[in-house]
């Protein structure tokens, strides 16, 4: 099921623009009509999706085509544009922003936030201190405590559960410190008790910034939501919470384009350190359910320069150095699951996780072998003989056997390509684009 | 509660309608007779006439032109687009040439469109009270077990159950499962304090398995009817842990293996059920946070895709904030 809407989703438009023999006007026209239900079914908004959709339409058809990039990629490169656009670049850095407030829906993760943004100014060499405004939930306060001890740093609560005069004694006894980060208690931001209470903390703390958590899989109750936060309190930055799951995280995208607030940290885990500064290529990749969208961006302008490579390989002259820059450039991908469903006829196939993951790691190994390998023994891998099987397997720190089965395997892929490449009324460009998306296209 | 579900209904229901008032004139050949008489002998003549005649239903093309519109408001509306299509081929064919009595159209369009509606909410019902008195005369006591991902509301609808059962007059014993999170066992404890009912506990990091284990044993002496046993929140990608929740069931054979689904959750609903069942087997689903989820098309895809019972629907943040899904009664609201 999972595979079926993967390959049903963003991941299929791309891989139709990448693979796709030629494209054509109508053949962008259908790309983005699919785009369009895709973007509505991975949760972001209506309006949202029609004004992408049509910025992308205006900017694919109408402007001229950049020197040096043919239609499918300026398709391509204006999507990933725009995606990014409405996420926003990589965020500004939190140094002299001395007071830092949360707020956000119940259960979206704001008190793992909180520790985790302080861990990560720690980490900047600041010295963050924690205020608990929580009092709505049960046990909030002694979470935020026990927290805050793992990582050191001190916090304030009020002992007689009073938000707003917390808030005034932790801005009094944390003004030395570098930074001060309030948590707020979880809520919906059309309940008008804690919209009142949400709007009078910011009158009493006066944030340099307010951070909103986005659960990923929150669905389009985010635009509302988000909006309405936004009348509250100003919002300037978003946490994307949970991008741990199999959540795209559109609803995301919503929260950002209806706050004008750009994403800034995305938590992927639920250690400490699974926090990361929002990293634009990393999240739209994700959101079109693609491993690394700037690799295959890259790829697909330079496979126009070098065809001559993809020639080599279609003719059979397969070198294990080509076979090593392959198995690179597929790590750099992503998961095999993903590279899999990009090769023509086996997006449908659904290959157990297990022998994914066993491959995974062989091709790890596989790397490790080739570089351990002469420049010789890479340009003519028939020279390698047993005694050279033992010098790269200690060398690797593998064994012989393992350099063995990486030979078989580069031959099997030798042979299968030079069969491909004699068969009869097979299209040199269909050819082409199968070596390509096998990671030829380097 | 679904404000934004519920207007998109409405505006679909006024279309459909006002399509069908609009009466189509429809010109159609008839043949007439008529008798002419001439010079005295009676004749026979047929004669070609246009009549107009007023037609009252919908074409196809009527309908695919209002479902068009419809298809995008209502995947806005956070429903799946599986049961988008559904609801546009029932309509189809509930609706494409049927006569409709002049004055009746909003009646024909509501019916069908909750009949349609109905099609995908309908789950298979649940009796709890039912699950316990079996689970009682085997051995003693029930024991339901919450699963979810992190910050869903399992702890807060556990202790909303947990009210909720025993206002019908079972003695409830809670089970801190959450050993992971921190002062996950604190805040369980004080719900159960509120509600006034025992909790078993152990200390953070603790093995859940067995704590819901001595939780059994707990019962078992003590008289207990239902045990309500929380866990941690756990990412359903997340192998390893999945994997302890399997040893969870396996271990303490629960009566009933409840789902706890965000509210406010889009399209990830589907993944996690899928996940969560696969590991451990679901037997119910509760929806938490419905009072904030205003398109509510995450509970159409969940009950069309895999009609499980839906145990409750959470809905505020107080004890009491529970009520029973009734389809029926949630279409008619729907359709107001």
């Amino acid at each position: 099921m999972v595979l079926d809407t993967l390959g049903k989703g963003l991941s299929g438009i791309i891989r139709r623009l990448i693979t796709g023999v030629s494209i054509d006007k109508k053949a962008v026209e259908e790309i983005l009509s699919d785009l369009k239900k895709v973007l509505l079914e991975s949760d972001v908004e209506l309006k949202l999706t029609e004004d992408l959709v049509k910025k992308i339409r205006k900017k694919c058809l109408e402007e001229k085509i950049p020197a040096g990039l043919t239609l499918r990629e300026h398709v391509l490169k204006v999507i990933y544009e725009e995606l990014v656009r409405v996420l926003g670049e990589k965020p500004g850095s939190l140094l002299g922003k001395k007071r830092i407030m949360f707020v956000g829906l119940f259960g979206t993760g704001k008190t793992t936030s909180v520790i985790k943004l302080a861990r990560y100014l720690q980490r900047q060499g600041l010295k963050p201190a924690i205020a608990g405004l929580d009092y709505h939930r049960p046990a909030a306060v002694e979470q935020l405590i026990q927290l805050s001890k793992q990582i050191h740093a001190p916090v304030y609560w009020n002992e007689n559960n009073d938000p707003y005069e917390g808030a005034k004694v932790a801005l009094e006894r944390f003004r030395n410190y570098d930074t001060i980060i309030f948590d707020t208690a979880g809520r919906d931001a059309l309940d008008k008790e804690l919209a009142d209470e949400l709007r009078r903390l910011a009158e009493i703390i006066k944030p340099d910034e307010v951070l909103l958590t986005i659960p990923a899989d929150i669905g389009k109750v985010a635009g509302p939501q988000g909006s309405e936060f936004n009348k509250l309190v100003e919002i300037t930055g978003v946490i994307v919470t949970r991008l741990d799951g199999t959540a795209k995280g559109g609803g995301a995208l919503t929260s950002c384009a209806t706050t004008g607030a750009k994403v800034k940290f995305i938590g992927i885990g639920e250690k400490l350190e699974d926090f990361e500064e929002y990293n634009p290529e990393r999240f739209v990749s994700r959101l079109l359910g693609l491993g690394d969208l700037q690799t295959l961006l890259e790829k697909a302008k330079e496979s126009e320069i070098k065809p001559e490579k993809v020639e080599k390989v279609i003719e059979g002259k397969l070198t294990l150095q080509d076979f090593y820059e392959q198995l690179k450039a597929m790590q750099k991908m992503g998961p095999l699951q993903q590279i899999a469903s990009m090769i023509p006829g086996f997006g449908t196939l659904k290959l157990p996780q297990e022998l994914l993951e066993k491959q995974e790691e062989k091709m790890k190994k596989f790397a490790v072998i080739i570089q351990s390998m002469t420049k010789e023994e890479r340009e003519n891998p028939e020279i390698i003989n047993a005694s050279r099987i033992k010098r790269c397997a200690r060398g690797s720190g593998t064994k012989e056997a393992e350099v063995r089965e990486l030979l078989a395997q580069y031959n099997q892929m030798k042979k299968l390509l030079k069969s491909m490449g004699g068969i009869k009324g097979l299209q040199r460009g269909k050819l082409k684009d199968l070596a390509k998306s096998l990671g030829f296209g380097f | 509660m679904f404000k934004i579900l519920k207007e998109k209904l409405s505006k679909l229901t006024k279309s459909l309608a006002e399509k069908l008032e609009k009466p189509k004139i429809v010109e159609r050949e008839e043949v007439v007779e008529r008798e002419i008489k001439e010079e005295g002998i009676v004749k026979k003549v047929a004669k070609k006439v246009v009549k107009k005649i007023v037609e009252r239903k919908l074409s196809e093309e009527d309908l695919e032109s209002i479902l068009r519109e419809v298809e995008v408001d209502l995947i806005d509306a956070d429903v799946a687009y599986d049961v988008v299509k559904k609801i546009k081929s029932d309509l189809k064919a509930s609706l494409v040439g049927k006569e409709v009595k002049r004055g009746k159209e909003r009646e024909v369009v509501i019916s069908s469109l909750k009949k349609t509606l109905l099609d995908i909410l309908a789950v298979p019902e649940i009796d709890l009270e039912e699950i316990i008195e079996k689970a009682k005369e085997a051995k003693g006591y029930a024991t339901f077990i919450f699963f979810g991902i992190n910050g869903v509301g399992k702890s807060l609808n556990l202790t909303k159950v947990g009210y909720y059962l025993k206002n019908k007059g079972y003695r409830v014993l809670l089970a801190a499962g959450d050993t992971f999170r921190p002062c996950g066992i604190e805040q369980l404890e004080k719900y159960a304090e509120k509600i006034g009912v025992p909790i078993i506990k152990g200390r953070r990091g603790e093995d859940a398995c067995s704590i819901i284990f001595d939780s059994r044993k707990s019962a078992e002496a003590r008289g207990y009817d239902v045990i309500l046993a929380d866990t941690s929140g756990r990412m359903h990608v997340e192998k390893g842990l999945m994997d302890e929740l399997a040893k969870i069931v396996r271990v303490n054979k629960p009566d009933l293996k409840i789902l706890v689904l965000d509210g406010i959750s889009g399209s990830d609903v589907v993944p996690q059920f899928e996940f969560f069942n696969k590991t451990v087997g679901i037997d119910a689903i509760l929806f938490s946070k419905m009072d904030i989820n205003e398109k509510g098309g995450n509970v159409f895809s969940v009950c069309y895709l895999f009609k499980k019972p839906i145990l409750f629907l959470g809905v505020g943040q107080d004890y009491t904030d529970l009520v029973e899904y009734k389809p029926e009664k949630f279409v008619n609201s729907l359709l107001e």
